[in-house]
Parts: structure tokens; C-alpha cells; sequence
């Protein structure tokens, strides 16, 4: 067959990736339905003093994926179904007397690892604080880091005897 | 697995149960002991630990090894979603709950801090609807 001479002069046509999330949220909007609401995980603030470290920290070094970070005071990570909300404090924070939010505290986001000792030496090969070492406990080992701006996590590795309900019991 | 774990330190473990599971609809399960419960709340599993000193039990209570103790409070916090704020608010007043602020509308949403009977912060947070888009004078996003 001769190919066509004015094929010199066509644009190429590219392939359109399938989104079907998007397709489906699309056609519930024109259809006039309210969106979805989200059922599942659970979602955490933390204040932290620089943005950017906080980012390149919980996703880097902890794996967590970042969703949006729509400006430079506010971002939103995924961790499986945690969500983690980072804010720098400003006005927008501020208590009816003034009082701005910021970082630290004792009270932290708890996550599992399947081997403590190799998570936490890698970490402190990357320079990670830890505020305390590996410790037992009952059913599991756990060592407490901060984050840059002195933001707690906890990591846990479950030991022998350790009990979790099934997923299917927790429903 | 697709809980969710947080950590809260309080001064008393009872306390803390009757505030999670009368106020915010929070499902106990397990209180071994008074230093120590588990709750359930959706796919959030928060787990309450009374801080011990250097003679109490190690654990996630325990001091730093520089004997600092750990305590409630701070500002990091878990968000409850509700669905109707105003209503939520209404009723946790009538029930005497404590108020860090009153309830501000952010880009995503209106939120409110309430505080457990040690002080730790919780956040009630009511989304708006998707169409509420960040508009160019609101100036403070992602509250």
C-alpha cells in the first residue's frame, strides 16, 4: 500500500492513559451526586517549624508519600491509611488568646517495622535523632525519634506472643 | 492491617477511657492494667499510656534515660471526623467537654481543638465539600 504523503505532516497521535478514578469522579459530579466520603484511616496533625524538612524527613527516611502540599505551611503525607497533616504554625493556628501551636511533645504516631534493630541503624546512618533506644516492652520492642523539628515517632517491632486481632475481628 | 496507631500520654488511665468512649464514640479494648488501654475509633487505634518514673514498669509510659518523664499535652493530635461540627460542639458542651478554641473554617473544612480530661488536644474536623476551593484572598490555606 502507498503510504500517504501527507503522513509527513501529521502530528503523532499519543496514546491517553485511562484514568478511571478520575472518570468516575467526573461522572458523579455531572450526574450532580456529592463525592465519596473517604471511610477508611485515620488522620494526624503534627506543627513542625520547617516544611521542608519535615517532608524530605517523613518521606525519605519513613516512606511516607506526599499527597499535596497546596502551599509552603501545609502539607498532607500517606502512611497505608495514616494521614499526616504538617503545619507551620501561623495566624491561622492561632488560640482566641494568641497562643501558637508548635512542635514536640510526648504524644506520637505509632509505626510497625518488621525488624527494629536494622530500621533504627539505618536511620541513625542517616542522622536521625533518637530520644530513646530500643526498649522492651510488653509484646514488642520500640525506640522513639524525632523528627526535625523534635516531633516524636514511635517505632515497634511485635515480639513473640505478640496479639493483634484479625483485620476480619476488627470489623 | 489498616489501623492506624497513636500514642497518647495521660494522667489517668479511667478518666481517659470515659472521655474517649462517652464523648467521641470510641470502642475500648483492652485496659490489662491501670498504666495502660487500647481504643478503636474507625481505623484509629489510640493507645493510652500513663507515665511511670524511674520505678514503674518499662514500657511506652517509661521515662527517657535521662529520667525526663513524658506528658500529656502539646499540640500534635488525631482528627475525629463529624458531620455536622455545630451539633458536636453543642452536645460535648452540654456534656462540660473543655474548648481550646472556637470553631474556625479552613480551606477544607471547619475544625474545633476540644481537650481530654489530661489536657492532650483531639481535633474535630467537619469537611466541606470538595467545590469549597482555595480562594485567592483567604491568604492562610491548609489550616
Amino acid at each position: 500500500m502507498t503510504p500517504d504523503p501527507l503522513d509527513a505532516m501529521r502530528l503523532p497521535v499519543i496514546p491517553v492513559e485511562p484514568r478511571p478514578e478520575f472518570a468516575a469522579i467526573l461522572r458523579r459530579r455531572l450526574r450532580g451526586e456529592p463525592p465519596p466520603v473517604r471511610g477508611r484511616g485515620a488522620t494526624v496533625r503534627y506543627f513542625v517549624a520547617d516544611l521542608d524538612a519535615a517532608v524530605a524527613f517523613y518521606c525519605e527516611d519513613l516512606g511516607f508519600e506526599e499527597e499535596l502540599r497546596p502551599a509552603p505551611s501545609f502539607a498532607m503525607l500517606y502512611h497505608g491509611d495514616l494521614r499526616l497533616l504538617l503545619s507551620v504554625p501561623g495566624a491561622a493556628h492561632a488560640m482566641p488568646d494568641g497562643t501558637l501551636p508548635d512542635p514536640g511533645g510526648w504524644n506520637r504516631i505509632v509505626i510497625q517495622v518488621p525488624d527494629l534493630a536494622a530500621a533504627v541503624d539505618a536511620l541513625r546512618a542517616r542522622g536521625i535523632r533518637f530520644r530513646r533506644e530500643i526498649v522492651a516492652s510488653v509484646g514488642v520492642r520500640q525506640a522513639l525519634l524525632e523528627d526535625p523539628s523534635g516531633n516524636l515517632v514511635e517505632l515497634f517491632e511485635p515480639l513473640a506472643g505478640y496479639h493483634e486481632r484479625s483485620p476480619a475481628g476488627q470489623q | 492491617m489498616t489501623t492506624v496507631s497513636v500514642r497518647y500520654i495521660v494522667d489517668n488511665i479511667d478518666a481517659a477511657i470515659d472521655f474517649y468512649t462517652t464523648h467521641l464514640q470510641f470502642e475500648l479494648q483492652m485496659r490489662p492494667n491501670d498504666l495502660f488501654a487500647m481504643l478503636k475509633h474507625g481505623d484509629l487505634r489510640l493507645v493510652l499510656v500513663k507515665s511511670v518514673g524511674p520505678d514503674g514498669p518499662a514500657g511506652g509510659g517509661a521515662p527517657m534515660p535521662d529520667g525526663t518523664m513524658q506528658e500529656p499535652g502539646g499540640w500534635n493530635r488525631f482528627s475525629v471526623e463529624v458531620p455536622d461540627l455545630a451539633a458536636a460542639v453543642e452536645a460535648l458542651r452540654g456534656n462540660g467537654v473543655r474548648f481550646r478554641n472556637e470553631v474556625v473554617t479552613g480551606v477544607g473544612g471547619r475544625q474545633v481543638i476540644i481537650e481530654d480530661p489530661s489536657g492532650n488536644p483531639v481535633e474535630l474536623f467537619e469537611p466541606i465539600l470538595l467545590d469549597a476551593r482555595l480562594s485567592p484572598s483567604s491568604g492562610q490555606p491548609g489550616r
